[in-house]
């Protein structure tokens, strides 16, 4: 028989991939769970090193240490901790559930009394149509067992986007008091960085395209401040810095003439946010950044992960109508010409469009502002989730 | 063995210890190149349907049932039926085609593959390729002859794609029975 105990109990296991993508949201969706639902969550993961990137505090050596309210467990081949089945299982993005995870599912099917906990595949977020159709449908497994897959998404067909309660508020707050700002950046080691200046974050993947736009902003008029950390948009760069790339350190600035390009700290999950918040416009990159600048109420430019035969720039426009559904036609055709061009690398092109960007840039910051609270239509994903649970 | 991404309409596939007969798949692509297959199965033995997803690797038992090659006679409404070598006709629910029955279309000569389980027809493969005429699509409207883009397109037996900007109304076009796609203007 199932406790109340074992009903609040989540399993949610993350294969790390690129770093910080796929961490950063089961990260964010285990601790809004355990904050919000008051569930015991245990969230296995199989890169605690660059777990660590983003949370700092995590020891890298332990098999088990709790932060936020959540349990972080070492997921090592095979475990070395004992799995013990709790009601729902989460696998993030569509990653293997480790062998004992899925024997012991078996094991408990095969037991007439027991009910196995509800299985879960909590999969990548895109703004594509077929996702409304894909979403929540089972997938029927050889051994009987039925996992469901749990599609992000921007209807309300799909399981939705992650967004703590309290988020909006406090990005309210924040962007109400300009001081906040210039303090975080002192905060962040960054200097010499004027209110009025603009300031631009990135957390790109690789791209010519950035280069391009170091060239333009040296010789723009207004003081232009790249706060960027070290990783793969700076690899960008290389050929601009003045130093090896293995000697640049977190608060070093080099300047361009009207360009100061700053590296950034890593930070933790709610420093980042407070970066995007504080910046004039964010290019991001993946999943959980994108998101995030969605959420910062700021112009952006998505670096979307590449994929095969250019299939993400399908899931681009894809996401660039739904953003701009409605957006004023020239508004729309601009930002996202300048997306289309960030992601194709043009880097003529992706001048061209920076270069109107003023003309553009009050109605898209206005619109910025307004998308947030459109886009979560009602409901966030874990409050969606914890639905679906309930009914299943 | 095959992966899900390899299941095709018509193949039989055994789930929690059920045959299902696979009537459509539809592969789309999530994060990191990832493939997504949705199915819709019918279950042989409760004949009931359901709609269900997997990853595109995901393993399962394609069984080999015994299979006919055929030719299709005719439609007999709901039963579509098809005719052996030696003249021996079988009946198939028109559902239990799926999508391939927007291929079918009377005096077809392809040699299609009829399975059964338990000595009833329960589907039908198609073959790989096929050739259909184009009985709708509208003028190209850029003249494009770089095969990249593309716009919808009817053909005989029902089914819509998409082709090349170039293919006119009355073309024969190769089409991928496994994907739906466009391959060629023949």
């Amino acid at each position: 028989m199932s406790t109340e105990t074992d009903n609040k109990h989540w399993d949610i296991f993350c294969a790390v991939v690129d770093n910080y993508g796929d961490i950063g949201v089961t990260w964010r969706l285990a601790k809004q769970l355990a904050h919000e639902y008051e569930l015991n969550i245990k969230l296995w993961v199989d890169d605690l090193h660059s777990f660590s990137h983003i949370l700092p505090e995590l020891d890298p050596s332990q098999t088990s240490q709790q932060f936020c309210g959540v349990d972080i467990l070492r997921w090592s081949s095979p475990l070395d901790i004992t799995f013990v089945p709790g009601s729902v299982i989460i696998e993030a993005f569509a990653c293997e559930l480790p062998f004992e995870v899925t024997e012991s599912l078996i094991a408990l099917k095969k037991d007439n009394k027991a009910t196995p906990p509800l299985w879960l595949n909590l999969e990548y977020l895109s703004a594509e149509a077929w996702v409304d159709g894909c979403h929540a449908l089972p997938s029927l497994q050889k051994s009987g067992l039925k996992k469901f897959f749990f599609f992000p998404g921007f209807t309300d067909k799909t399981g939705g986007l992650i967004c703590e309660k309290s988020l909006f508020s406090e990005r309210e707050q924040w962007q109400a008091t300009p001081d906040n700002k210039l303090a975080l950046f002192e905060q962040l080691g960054l200097q010499a960085i004027d209110k009025n200046d603009l300031c631009i974050s990135v957390f790109s993947y690789e791209t010519e395209a950035l280069a391009a736009l170091c060239e333009l902003w040296q010789d723009t008029q207004k003081k232009v401040h790249l706060l960027i950390p070290k990783g793969r948009s700076l690899h960008s760069l290389s050929h601009l810095l003045p130093i090896e790339y293995e000697l640049i350190k977190p608060g070093q600035h080099y300047e361009y003439k009207q360009l100061t390009i700053h590296i950034l700290p890593m930070t933790d999950q709610q420093g980042f946010d407070k970066l995007l918040w504080s910046c004039d416009i964010n290019i991001v990159r993946g999943e959980d950044s994108f998101l995030r600048a969605q959420w910062a109420a700021r112009p952006f430019i998505w670096h979307i992960y590449p994929q095969e035969d250019d299939y993400h720039l399908v899931k681009l426009e894809a996401f660039m109508q739904v953003y701009c559904d409605n957006l004023a036609p020239e508004i729309a055709g601009h930002w996202s010409a300048l997306n289309l061009a960030f992601n194709q690398g043009a880097q003529n092109r992706v001048k061209t469009l920076w270069q109107h960007l003023d003309s553009v840039n009050r109605p898209l910051l206005q619109h910025a502002q307004e998308w947030p609270v459109n886009a979560l239509n009602d409901a966030d994903l874990a409050s969606r989730l914890v639905q679906f649970v309930k009914n299943s | 063995m095959k992966t899900a991404h390899e299941i095709r309409p018509g193949n039989v596939i055994m789930l929690d210890g059920s045959p299902w007969v696979v009537q459509k798949t539809e592969t789309t692509r999530s994060g990191r190149n990832a493939a997504i297959v949705k199915m819709k199965l019918k279950n042989v033995l409760l004949d009931s349907s359901t709609e269900t997803t997997f990853k595109g690797e995901d393993k399962m038992d394609d069984i080999i049932l015994e299979r006919l090659d055929c030719t299709y006679s005719y439609f007999a409404d709901p039963m579509y039926v098809f005719m052996d070598a030696e003249y021996n006709q079988y009946d198939v629910e028109a559902g239990n085609l799926g999508d391939a029955s927007a291929y079918i279309v009377d005096g077809m000569e392809e040699v299609c593959q009829v399975t059964f389980y338990e000595g009833k027809a329960i589907s039908v493969e198609l073959p790989t390729t096929i050739v259909r005429e184009v009985t709708y699509t509208e003028p190209s409207a850029r003249g494009d002859t770089s095969g990249k883009v593309m716009k919808p397109a009817t053909v005989s037996g029902g089914a819509t794609l998409s082709v090349a900007d170039f293919v006119k109304t009355g073309d024969m076009i190769e089409i991928d029975t496994r994907t739906g796609e466009f391959k060629k203007r023949v």
